[in-house]
């Protein structure tokens, strides 16, 4: 699996506890990294994710419904999930302010053995490291 | 010379700062079925 995610688009380092049951993916410099092909990734070596978590940096964006984004790249972004912690961003959505958010973009729903995963990721803020 | 450092740091400046500013930095899942 860490050869495997290894050469996925964008990740420059994989580090794989077996006893822990964790991976961290550190992504090359330009943070051109799409979590969705790491899951597919995942999947596709026979192992099962219950959980991913993101740090990133960007800005809050709005989309036409009036949800909102963090936009990490003008090609990627990624809907936020309403809780507490949105509220504390909303009022930067579409100003020059970057935000650096880590949240969890995955879990895997309880009771089904293997989870969809090419569901839309969405991500449900943990903490607001920074605003900028 | 020193119009041209500035319009070359201008320019170096469009194109790096958009890069930095945001991305994503780290990525942890939680896997189950590892052997």
């Amino acid at each position: 699996m860490k050869q495997h995610l290894g050469r996925q688009s964008g990740v420059q380092n994989v580090d794989v506890s077996l006893i822990d049951g964790k991976v961290d993916v550190t992504p090359k410099e330009d943070g051109q990294i799409d979590p969705a092909q790491l899951l597919k990734a995942v999947y596709d070596s026979g192992v099962s994710v219950t959980r991913m978590e993101v740090t990133a940096r960007g800005k809050i964006v709005k989309d036409v419904d009036g949800n909102l984004a963090l936009q990490v790249s003008p090609s990627q972004s990624f809907a936020i999930a309403s809780n507490d912690l949105l509220k504390t961003i909303e009022p930067l959505a579409d100003s020059r302010a970057v935000v650096t958010l880590r949240g969890e973009l995955y879990r895997k729903p309880a009771g089904k053995k293997k989870a969809a995963a090419s569901a839309p990721l969405k991500l449900l803020i943990l903490e607001v490291q920074k605003k900028e | 010379m020193n119009t041209r450092k500035l319009a070359l740091m201008f320019l170096l400046g469009c194109v790096f700062v958009p890069a930095s500013q945001a991305q994503i930095k780290h990525i942890e899942m939680r896997v189950e079925g590892m052997t």
